[in-house]
């Protein structure tokens, strides 16, 4: 559905985007996975139509972005990093405008805005200006803009960046109901959790190149940083605690000294395993907690710079 | 993070409504540009119905006309002003004028402001004609401005005093040519706007340009009295014309070869210049 074939975008001297390609098939979600500046918008303007490549080919259902641009916007949806949308105007108002530019009826296009209003928990909400609403709800409506014409192909770029975990869960559930439906989905983001969460599978962006592709396993696979960490209440339980973590085939270490256990996991039904061998030992303890990789463990297992904004800083 | 990172059970409701059944998507039918005008006009000026928006708008022309008319009004003793006009009629046309320039402004402003909001990426991402949306805003900003305009006049009328040899006739005639002039500086503006792109530049380049334009012209005080360099410039201020062609209509002394070149500089102004600006806009992302 979207084909990208050595894609370079050049800034004057900067590099933007080097020599990237990728294919998104049908119905799946990608997640484009990068810190700032490693050039995830830069590509996300290029397929939805808003900038040129400098040098490749990039192709949406089978259109070029660049020689049949007109085409391409008929078929896509762009949500930005910002929620793009009017915010003087009541948020029912900003689907119907929408609609209306893509040729609904006046009653086409209220019906369609009444509906999305249902589906993104905003029909209490409609009436009110959106600058009067809260981020998440700024995103549900930006999000619910860019699906008034029925898209088959959705851009999300960081969709969720600085919402708070509910407002982010619920724009999560949203994206898979999309998915359910066939449409397929272009999602950037510096988390890996929710690259994880959402996509099939998974590019990293750095620096405008790509640096590992796959899916969330293999990555996962690669990183290998999920633990467990276990505070303890006594420094005199750590010795029984770490003896039986290590009887359940575990191997916590800690500092000399230290409250703080640290136990590599494979996954999070691990926890369990910990939790058993924790209960074993008669351990009092004062936390837990289940810990998954982060992008800068990626950038890390792949012998990647962390900080890449000196190189490339113009993607947002 | 904490243990929730498994996922939760997929949502219930029906997915269908959220865009349509996978294969034969329901797809709206397309616009033509005269629709994407209107709804895109009808966009900015529904926008404008918070009083809060509206009423600087209003006000700050009548305020500037209070502090205007009563500051200058000794210019009116001066040797080179007019004999027998009184200062509030030679003084409201240009201010009509001014308006004009300061509503230009506000168009290339909210342009900026729109261009990072992410509005307008959302617009362009959309299977529309880019230039519509500057057009939507030209002919919003040009009703608007309008409006503006009848507000002063009533106002000057019944505050002021404002009652030209030229009537009604004459100071409608001086209307239409400040509300041609806002329309072709609204294209200018929006023309920067599309090149300088951030607010916090177009803010003060505008400022300025508006401020050159507005006090090297003859708006204020009678060219002959201005220094020999600023004068010379004063004259070939197309400000300077406007307000000629404005004052001569409400003041009932029309000068038609003003009058016209003034309307003709403007639209030629707008045939090369918005070209520019939507090929501009177009780039801008």
């Amino acid at each position: 559905m979207i084909d990208v074939s050595h894609i370079s975008k050049r800034f004057g001297s900067m590099t933007a985007l080097d020599d990237i390609s990728l294919t998104v098939p049908r119905g799946s979600v990608l997640g484009l996975l990068g810190h700032n500046g490693a050039g995830k918008t830069t590509l996300v303007s290029i397929l939805s139509t808003l900038s040129r490549p400098t040098s490749g080919r990039a192709r949406v259902a089978g259109l070029d972005v660049v020689t049949r641009g007109e085409q391409v916007r008929r078929l896509i949806g762009l949500t930005g990093q910002y929620a793009a949308v009017d915010e003087t105007l009541p948020g029912r108002h900003n689907l119907i405008l929408i609609a209306r530019l893509l040729g609904a009826t006046r009653a086409e296009a209220a019906a369609r805005a009444d509906e999305l209003l249902a589906l993104f928990d905003l029909t209490d909400a409609g009436h009110r200006n959106a600058k009067n609403y809260s981020g998440g709800m700024r995103r549900r409506l930006d999000l619910a803009a860019s699906l008034v014409g029925r898209p088959e192909v959705i851009f999300l770029d960081e969709p969720t960046t600085g919402l708070d975990p509910a407002a982010r869960r619920q724009l999560w559930e949203i994206v898979e109901r999309l998915v359910k439906d066939g449409t397929t989905v272009l999602l950037t983001t510096q988390y890996l959790e929710e690259a994880d969460y959402l996509a099939d599978s998974i590019t990293v962006l750095a620096a405008g190149r790509i640096i590992a592709s796959g899916t969330a396993a293999e990555l996962k696979e690669r990183v290998g940083r999920r633990s467990v960490s276990v505070t303890l209440r006594r420094a005199e339980d750590r010795a029984r605690t770490v003896e039986a973590l290590r009887r359940a085939a575990l191997a916590p270490s800690h500092e000399e000294d230290g409250l703080l256990l640290t136990i590599p996991v494979a996954d999070s039904t691990d926890v369990a395993v910990v939790v058993r061998a924790v209960d074993e030992a008669g351990t009092d303890i004062a936390g837990l907690a289940f810990s998954e990789p982060t992008l800068d463990d990626v950038y890390m297992a792949l012998n990647h710079p962390t900080t890449t904004d000196s190189e490339a800083g113009t993607s947002s | 993070m904490s243990i929730a990172t498994e996922r939760p059970n997929p949502p219930e409701a029906d997915p269908a409504a959220a865009a349509g059944p996978p294969r034969e998507r329901q797809r709206f039918s397309g616009s033509g540009p005269l629709r994407q005008i209107q709804v895109l006009s009808g966009r900015s000026l529904r926008a404008l119905r918070e009083p809060a928006l509206v009423l600087p708008g209003v006000l700050e022309p009548i305020l500037m006309l209070t502090v205007f008319s009563q500051v200058f009004r000794s210019v009116s003793q001066a040797q080179s002003f007019p004999a027998g006009v009184s200062y509030i009629d030679y003084l409201l046309p240009a201010f009509l004028i001014t308006s004009a320039v300061s509503a230009g402004l506000k168009s290339g402003v909210a342009l900026t402001t729109e261009l990072n909001n992410g509005i307008i990426s959302r617009f362009k991402s959309m299977p529309i004609h880019t230039g519509t949306i500057l057009i939507g805003r030209s002919v919003a900003d040009t009703v608007l401005n309008a409006v503006n305009m009848v507000v002063m006049l009533v106002a000057g009328a019944l505050v002021f005093g404002f009652d030209p040899e030229g009537g009604i006739l004459g100071s409608l005639g001086a209307l239409l040519v400040a509300v041609v002039l806002g329309w072709s500086l609204g294209w200018v503006f929006m023309a920067l706007s599309a090149w300088l792109r951030k607010p916090e530049a177009m803010q003060p380049v505008g400022g300025m340009v508006n401020m050159v334009l507005l006090f090297a012209s003859n708006a204020f005080v009678p060219t002959d009295g201005l220094p020999s360099w600023l004068r010379a410039f004063a004259e070939v201020n197309p400000m300077s014309h406007a307000i000629t062609a404005a004052r001569s209509l409400a003041l009932g002394e029309p000068r038609p070869g003003t009058v016209l070149m003034t309307l003709g500089i403007c639209t030629v102004m707008v045939a090369v210049i918005a070209p520019l600006a939507i090929r501009n806009f177009r780039k801008a992302s």
